[in-house]
């Protein structure tokens, strides 16, 4: 049989059951390798013309994408091989490759002779010609030896490189998850053309409470128990002040993205810091409605989160927003199953196929009015999320701390 | 809050299975935190029959109870009776109220004892009941059941009494033994200067006058709406009860529960706003319970102090606002059915022609679509139109509503605020850059030690009132600490490959004669938040690897990053100034400054501190003035045509006289280059006296180019002469 037939046939036709006799296959393909290289090195003193046919003819036997022998060991050997003996059959098929390697190596190298007599034949360069003479070719940045002892120049490059080392690579830094998440998340507004504002972290008691409809005697207040720095001033407890800062700022229609960190006076543990991120989204037009509120906060989380998520909105409280919900999506690694195919019960959202994700409302008119706007004549709807939290659902880490702890081991990761 | 589902039974005939009424409660906006099995002993099956979460049905036979979350603002569902009201509307089922059926005595209970209000505005409803001939012991099996299934402790048949109708209908009351009451006399009054009460929970109390009291003729018996007084307390020997069911004001109750310390379910009612209506209810309830468990003769009457009657508001309310908010134009059967189910009373409104009815998109037109709603007591949280309108929003159901997405119709950046837009792009190149360069980004605490804060800067730092902890005591006006302290984590942890960068804030407190806020609303004395870029290295340039050995950091990596940083932006005013600050060490810092004002500081952390902070390996650092480096354009990427005619490199060596440096080289290359000359960069330097006295040796690579021809080597070599010629001031020569 020829090799063309064996490779043509399975192992399994070709009868080949067992280790050994795989081993003896490929030591028969091997050696039928080397013999043809054999032969084409000791054609070194044939026309160079003539050469470069038979190495491409070599290397389209072997090489090939298509018909080339390797692709069909690959396609009829390796592939539907048993599961017994795939990893002989990879392991052997392997090293042929690297072997294979060598051999369009020697093609390549041939190959510069051939140019050099192409740059030879440009009348305005007089070194070229130095390459077919077997001199120094000097260039402006260094001497390469080059020699016309083919076979031995290939020796002396294989032999110095060991290609299967490491590259000599740079180490790139990498951008915080928090930044990351962040920029996430304005991306997708940005494209909704939502604009960015920011204000100040130390606020006024009245940006931070009184504007949002919480005077000092709500309960809420206690909800947000906050760092301050006099009776008037304190660290903000959210992002939402920037609503009041910003439609005093720019009047209506506002469109709004307004990131920042925000404060709690929280002892730290894995879900509680006293110092985490926010992001506070806000439109206010003539005809802001509900449905604009779900729309796109449902086409935001299908964005962020995944196109196979689906939203779901339930009330809840704020002060600051009438009607106020909370938006959860469907769990996007169990797919709202609550837990996986053998029934494992799933961690990301508790088993419960559902993940609480932001809080988010129509604009209360009082707060509009401390905005300075109309509520007769616009209405708005506004949303707040962690972006700490965001993160730690996105990329499943279960303790807050990391974020701020600066560990190698952690930002390395992102 | 818990509730349990048979006593919520007792209100609505609900057939719904635990986990479906938990769903259904949340998307209500009562938000179920858990739910679970009544403790098994009350069921009598022992701890098998323990129901839990996952297995709802096991519970058969016993109770189930939630743990639901009640928001703020809705006090009325502190009670059985409350949720029951959300679940008979949800489920479109009537509610059942209890059946009060009391025996009175034909003694009269104003003749029992008497109740003043002397400050009717903390105490706008006070009323009593007396039940004599009580025997106090311990509760009824039934009694102790529901108690225990909500989480409170039976203590005798009166006092459960009051509890049990607390988690009941949602009303505290409290009951005095009356013979302890002197000249049996209620006065409801702010506490006198230097009073004091000792309360049910043993702990003796100074009240001030800001707290509402409960006294007697002589003294005050309890600290009103939040705990009763020790010595009026029910015990076994007490006979005669005086009931109490008042409404006090919620500010008033807050504060006191606040600067008491003292938070009781009590209290928490009536901070968040009782039911004014309730408390004569309430009190027939539990008089008609205690008669029923504790024998007793209920007295005749209830004596109510009631100054001014509490109105509710009259709120108008428009299909056409209905849609505004909602996208959605709500049924009028729809609206009219959960308003009404709620306890709301409405009564249909002509629609005014100029009225917002008019603009409604109804179809039908002729629809009425408008009403006057006015909200029950209950519901103190709904004053507004737009109240109403979350009502109906909550029971339609938020998942029901319409959904739409739209995009905005404005943006501020292109009118008011050109540099906004622009900023997020800005800091989106300087991280990617920083990222490309190998630097890592973090995160640090604003929250740092002060004394570590004074020892980088003498900014005033922002001080916390109330920090958590004296660490973590004002907001930073430096962020070096910060990063020194990001480093040595890492470095402790055996990393020896740093590069660090943090984007962050530092806060400059304003003095506080700088003539503090204007007013609460315009803000003139917050402090200055400035934006700084951090920038920590320390370790090896690259770790050792098969290619190339490894390499510390030196001053130049630092400052080739702060170049690439600073050239990405059109900073064509750029100084250079080696000298740094305090906390560098002398000889290895510098600045960058722009129009003279420093832009970025950098240099090896001073060596007094590596030694303190404990770093193993030298420390670089650079800070860098983020909000100036923002405020500069990035730089413009437009394409110049470049010479098509061939570039020639010819090495100089110089000698240069010792204490020239390469900056004043470079200053008169520049200055005596010619046009052929494209570029000049040092490739190599050997120290002074190496090669000649007093000297050291500069190896300068210069490429020669020009833009319309190709040089011949006379042009080369003369442009070449030139430019040696040109540091012949300061002493430069070429080397023979
Ligand atoms: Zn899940």
């Amino acid at each position: 049989m020829t090799i063309e037939e064996e490779v043509s046939k399975t192992l399994a036709e070709l009868g080949v059951t067992e280790a050994p006799a795989v081993e003896a296959l490929f030591a028969e393909v091997r050696a039928a390798m080397d013999s043809e290289r054999q032969e084409l090195v000791s054609r070194g003193a044939a026309s160079s013309t003539e050469r470069e046919k038979t190495a491409k003819a070599l290397r389209d036997r072997w090489l090939g994408r298509k018909n080339g022998l390797l692709a069909h060991i690959d396609e009829k050997w390796l592939k539907p091989s048993s599961r017994e003996l795939k990893p002989i059959v990879g392991r052997k098929f392997n090293e042929l490759r690297q072997t294979s390697a060598q051999l369009e190596m020697e093609a390549l190298i041939r190959d510069v002779p051939v140019r050099a007599k192409v740059n030879s034949s440009d009348p305005g360069s007089k070194d070229a010609s130095f390459a077919s003479t077997g001199q120094a070719l000097s260039t402006a940045t260094g001497t390469v030896a080059v020699t016309t002892k083919d076979s031995v120049a290939v020796e002396v490059t294989t032999a110095a490189a060991d290609l299967t080392l490491p590259g000599y690579r740079r180490r790139l830094g990498s951008i915080h998850p928090i930044t990351r998440v962040q920029r996430e998340i304005e991306d997708i507004f940005l494209g909704l053309g939502y604009s960015i504002e920011t204000g100040p972290e130390v606020e006024t008691a009245y940006y931070n409470f009184d504007a949002l409809n919480i005077p000092a005697t709500h309960p809420a207040r206690d909800d947000m128990d906050s760092l301050y720095v006099d009776a008037e001033t304190v660290l903000r407890t959210h992002t939402s002040p920037v609503q009041i800062r910003a439609l005093r700022k720019h009047g209506a229609p506002l469109y709004i993205l307004a990131p920042g960190r925000v404060y709690r006076r929280d002892n730290p543990d894995a879900s509680h810091s006293p110092m985490f991120h926010q992001i506070e989204g806000l439109a206010v037009d003539a005809d802001i409605t509900f449905a604009d509120l779900k729309g796109t906060l449902d086409f935001f989380c299908r964005k962020f989160f995944g196109e196979k998520v689906r939203t779901s909105f339930h009330p809840t409280y704020f002060p600051f927003t009438e009607p106020s919900g909370e938006v959860s999506i469907s769990c996007f690694v169990c797919d709202g199953a609550g837990s996986d195919a053998v029934g494992r019960s799933c961690r990301t959202c508790k088993a419960s196929g559902w993940i609480e994700v932001m809080g988010c409302g129509m604009i209360h008119p009082d707060v509009l009015g401390h905005g300075g706007v109309d509520p007769e004549r616009y209405s708005g709807w506004a949303f707040g999320l962690g972006i700490d939290r965001f993160a730690m659902v996105k990329y499943d880490i279960h303790d807050i701390q990391l974020f701020f702890q600066s560990d190698m081991r952690f930002l390395e990761q992102f | 809050m818990k509730i349990s589902l048979d006593w919520l039974k007792e209100f609505v005939a609900v057939t719904a299975g635990p986990k479906e009424l938990k769903t259904d409660l949340t998307n209500l906006g009562l938000g179920v935190e858990s739910l679970a099995g009544a403790p098994s002993r009350i069921t009598g099956q022992g701890e098998a029959g323990l129901p839990t979460e996952a297995n709802p049905s096991a519970q058969v036979s016993g109770d189930t109870v939630f743990e639901i979350e009640v928001t703020t603002n809705r006090p009325d569902c502190l009670s059985h009776l409350g949720v029951a009201r959300e679940v008979a509307t949800l489920y479109r089922l009537p509610l059942k109220r209890p059946r009060i059926e009391l025996k009175e005595s034909p003694a009269l209970t104003n003749g029992a004892v008497s109740i003043e209000i002397t400050d009717p505005d903390l105490c706008a409803r006070y009323c009593g009941r007396v039940v004599r001939n009580v025997e106090v012991k311990p509760s009824p099996a039934w009694l102790v059941r529901r108690l225990e299934a909500v989480g409170l402790r039976p203590i005798n048949n009166v006092a459960d009494v009051t509890n049990y109708v607390l988690m009941d209908l949602g009303h505290p009351l409290h009951a005095f033994d009356l013979a302890r009451l002197r000249a049996s006399k209620i006065i409801v009054r702010r506490a006198r200067p230097g009073e004091r009460l000792r309360t049910l929970d043993g702990v003796d109390r100074l009240l001030a006058s800001e707290n509402l009291v409960i006294a007697d003729a002589e003294r005050a018996v309890a600290l009103a709406g939040v705990m009763g007084g020790e010595d009026t307390e029910i015990s076994a020997s007490t006979r005669a009860v005086l009931l109490e069911s008042a409404w006090f004001d919620p500010v008033s109750i807050r504060r006191t529960a606040k600067s008491q310390g003292l938070h009781t379910e009590a209290s928490h009612r009536f901070e968040r706003g009782a039911d004014i209506e309730m408390a004569p209810l309430a009190l027939d309830r539990a008089a008609q319970l205690i008669a029923d468990i504790a024998g007793g003769e209920i007295l005749g009457g209830i004596l109510d102090v009631y100054p001014a009657p509490r109105v509710r508001p009259e709120i108008p309310l428009g299909a056409g606002e209905i849609v505004r908010i909602l996208g959605y134009d709500v049924p009028a059967g729809e609206v009219e059915r959960i308003l009404g189910s709620l306890g709301f009373r409405m009564v249909s409104r002509a629609a005014s022609p100029t009225g917002r009815e008019g603009l409604s998109s109804s179809p039908s037109g002729g629809r009425p679509g408008a009403w006057i709603v006015t909200p029950p007591s209950f519901r103190l949280d709904v004053a507004r139109e737009v109240d109403l309108i979350e009502e109906i929003a909550r029971h339609f159901g938020f998942d029901r509503l319409p959904s739409r997405l739209r995009v905005a119709t404005r943006r501020i950046g292109e009118e008011n605020l050109p540099v906004q837009a622009g900023r997020r792009e800005k800091e989106s190149a300087v991280s990617n850059l920083l990222a490309g360069l190998g630097f890592y980004e973090i995160y640090t605490s604003s929250m740092v030690d002060p004394e570590e804060n004074a020892r980088f800067t003498n900014r005033p730092p922002v001080v916390l009132g109330n920090p958590l902890s004296q660490e973590a005591s004002v907001l930073r006006s430096t962020s070096v600490p910060s990063m020194l302290h990001a480093l040595g984590w890492n470095l402790d942890r055996g990393r020896t490959d740093l590069r660090l960068y943090e984007a962050g804030k530092i806060y400059v407190a304003k003095p506080a004669s700088a003539g503090r806020r204007e007013s609460a609303t315009k803000p003139g004395g917050l402090p200055d938040e400035r934006r700084v870029l951090t920038l920590g290295m320390s370790g090896a340039r690259r770790d050792a690897s098969v290619h190339e050995p490894e390499r510390a950091l030196d001053f130049y990596d630092l400052k080739g990053g702060l170049e690439a940083l600073i050239e990405a932006f059109e900073a064509s005013r750029l100084g250079f100034a080696a000298e740094g600050c305090a906390y560098f060490e002398p000889g290895f810092a510098a600045k960058f400054l722009l129009d003279g004002q420093p832009l970025a500081i950098f240099g090896r952390l001073a060596s007094r501190l590596a030694r303190e902070y404990k770093f193993s390996r030298d420390v670089w650092l650079a800070e860098v003035d983020y909000d100036r480096l923002l405020e500069l354009p990035l730089r413009a990427r437009s394409f110049r045509p470049f010479s098509k005619f061939p570039a020639v490199k010819r090495d100089f060596s110089l000698l240069v006289p010792m204490g020239t440096p390469y900056e004043r080289v470079a200053e008169a290359l520049a200055g005596a280059r010619d046009e052929e000359v494209q570029s000049f960069r040092p490739v190599e330097r050997l120290p002074e006296g190496k090669i000649f006295p007093d000297h050291y040796s500069l190896l300068l690579r210069v490429t020669f180019q020009s833009a319309t021809r190709t040089l011949t080597s006379e042009e080369i070599a003369g442009a070449g002469r030139r430019l040696v010629e040109g540091l012949a001031p300061l002493g430069v020569r070429l080397r023979s």
